[in-house]
């Protein structure tokens, strides 16, 4: 089986894995570069390395009250998704009446996505009377129908007998889900928490639709109004975009093997 | 009585079921049951914000089929959609390569994975410059080789503006369809390939009876996962090119958005968001058909 040589192997992932760098590096050398960024022909190593740009996009704009935004959002989802889809996957685990109509009807929902829905998604928060919130912003990302089916195989492998052992030692099913289904769920709650992240964190349609002030504006809604009106004649947009990408990017690295497993248990169950 | 307890703790125990259900229950009745019926009967009916409704009957619908818009938007959307196939293609040499024993191939699954996780607006900024006139790289290393004399305006261009937000999509999306060839490429039983390597099977036709056959949900799965992901990508080309130049890159979800929210038509909206659906329901089927009819057993369990 080991016949073959390796090296055209490597040589295509080598090319591949360029072409997936390349583009960070190219962004990532402008936002360090601190002169012309027009300069022809462009530098492929920055001549001297400078902070000019980082330090003009802080004082540009609100970039904190942005973060502050993104994360509140963020957090909001990610506490939702943890706790209302831990609570639904464990129901799922459950036989009870109307279970394969809700089943389907998760299933269904997969295949509606939230952008083919703005325009009545809009209405609705206009009518509970958040738009222009966090509450608003978070609100429909709260749950996640992959995250349940995640919560779900993973409810599915604890054993019978360690929660029976557990209602006769008089537990309540609340007390079940969170002192004896959790403790055993890191890896479904780790998945949860990263996609909730990188979901609501990514989000641009639903902020740029719902938020009117410029104080409720997130970061992606930020960096695309800051290429809106500076254009991109200057090098600070691209200093902004890697700050913009750092979090998320140390997230994913620090976690990509739970982020990747998560991702295809959940998109292999359901 | 004893069973009259059991009676009333299983309608106990259920009700507690369902409340465990209800936050999610409630959270997608109203974020995508009810807009999917609100659009529906909002597409029949003359509103806009501040009026009241009026029926409407099939007029919105009337007015598409004579908005040039609505033909380009929906075009293009096609050429999107086609598009998928081609991310998969790659994605599949790549997974079929990082499935192989050799060394370092985790650091390869990762760097090909990045982008996956990547704010999008972010990556239409990075694929803006990139695809920049004056310094993008591309240009810069064409006109460095000497492929061409003048700087293409790629993003200004109506010829390469839709393919070149189609490259920036599958840069984006390619990790994501790899990890899923990839998970399905390890379910594969090993002794399948065995066995027909000793009945004398060659590379390519184990290739071409054992892995594609059996790799078929996955590239389903792939297909529908991306394809949805593809056509909403409305960040993208929001960021990128603003549907521009003119129309050249206009999607569905981009005029859905521009008749809505900056032209204030609801209505119109609505209408173009039913057609919108109805072509990804037909597509995720037309997959599921090409993928042998069952490929939704890898879903439902």
């Amino acid at each position: 089986m080991h016949r073959y040589p390796r090296w055209p192997i490597h040589l295509a992932l080598l090319l591949a894995g360029f072409v997936m760098l390349v583009p960070f590096y190219w962004v990532l050398k402008t936002s360090v570069s601190g002169e012309n960024i027009y300069a022809y022909p462009p530098s492929i190593v920055p001549a001297r390395i400078h902070p000019f740009f980082y330090v003009d996009v802080w004082y540009s704009i609100p970039f904190a009250r942005y973060l502050l935004n993104s994360v509140v959002v963020s957090a909001i989802a990610v506490a939702g998704n943890v706790l209302f889809n831990a609570m639904a996957g464990y129901a799922l685990t459950h036989g009870f009446r109307g279970k394969s109509t809700v089943v389907l009807l998760f299933l269904t929902c997969m295949m509606v996505p939230f952008q083919a829905t703005i325009i009545p998604a809009y209405l609705i928060t206009g009518r509970l009377g958040l738009l222009d919130s966090w509450l608003g912003l978070a609100l429909p990302q709260c749950s996640t129908i992959i995250c349940i089916f995640v919560f779900k195989a993973s409810f599915d492998a604890v054993p019978r007998s360690l929660i029976d052992a557990a209602r006769i030692d008089g537990l309540s099913e609340w007390r079940i889900v969170w002192h004896v289904m959790m403790p055993l769920s890191k890896s479904a709650i780790a998945t949860n928490v990263i996609l909730a992240f990188i979901w609501s964190w990514n989000n641009f349609l639903w902020p740029l639709i719902m938020t009117r002030s410029a104080d409720m504006q997130t970061l992606p809604l930020g960096l695309a109004r800051f290429l809106s009106y500076q254009e991109d004649t200057t090098g600070a947009l691209y200093a902004f975009c890697i700050m913009v990408l750092a979090p998320g990017l140390l997230l994913f690295l620090l976690a990509q093997k739970e982020f990747m497993r998560g991702l295809t248990s959940g998109a292999v169950k359901g | 009585m004893a069973a009259f307890w059991r009676v009333r703790h299983r309608t106990r125990q259920a009700l507690l079921l369902w409340c465990f259900l209800a936050p999610s229950l409630a959270i997608f009745l109203l974020y995508r049951v009810l807009p999917v019926v609100w659009n529906l009967v909002l597409s029949f009916q003359y509103w806009s914000p501040l009026k009241a409704a009026e029926p409407a009957g099939f007029d919105h619908y009337e007015d598409l089929l004579a908005d040039d818009v609505f033909w380009q938007a929906l075009w293009n959307t096609l050429i999107v959609i086609a598009s998928a196939p081609v991310g998969i293609l790659i994605a599949l040499m790549l997974a079929l390569l990082v499935n192989s024993e050799i060394r370092g191939r985790d650091v390869y699954r990762t760097v090909i994975f990045t982008s996956y996780p990547l704010m999008t607006v972010a990556v239409a900024i990075i694929w803006r410059w990139m695809f920049d006139e004056r310094v993008g790289l591309l240009n810069y290393a064409a006109r460095a080789s000497h492929l061409i004399d003048s700087p293409i305006p790629f993003l200004n261009s109506f010829i390469w503006a839709l393919p070149c937000v189609i490259v920036a999509n599958i840069w984006q999306m390619l990790g994501f369809y790899m990890i899923i060839l990839l998970t399905g490429l390890q379910n594969i039983p090993h002794e399948l390939h065995e066995a027909a390597a000793i009945d004398g099977a060659n590379a390519l036709r184990r290739f071409q009876r054992i892995t594609l056959p059996l790799l078929r949900p996955s590239i389903f799965l792939a297909f529908v996962i991306g394809m949805l992901n593809s056509v909403t990508s409305f960040d993208l080309v929001y960021v990128m090119t603003g549907g521009g130049p003119g129309r050249a890159t206009e999607i569905l979800v981009t005029y859905i958005y521009k008749l809505g929210f900056m032209q204030t038509k609801f209505d119109d909206a609505a209408a173009v968001t039913v057609v919108f659906f109805v072509l990804l329901v037909a597509t995720t089927w037309g997959a599921n058909q090409f993928a042998g009819g069952d490929a939704g057993a890898a879903e439902t369990e």
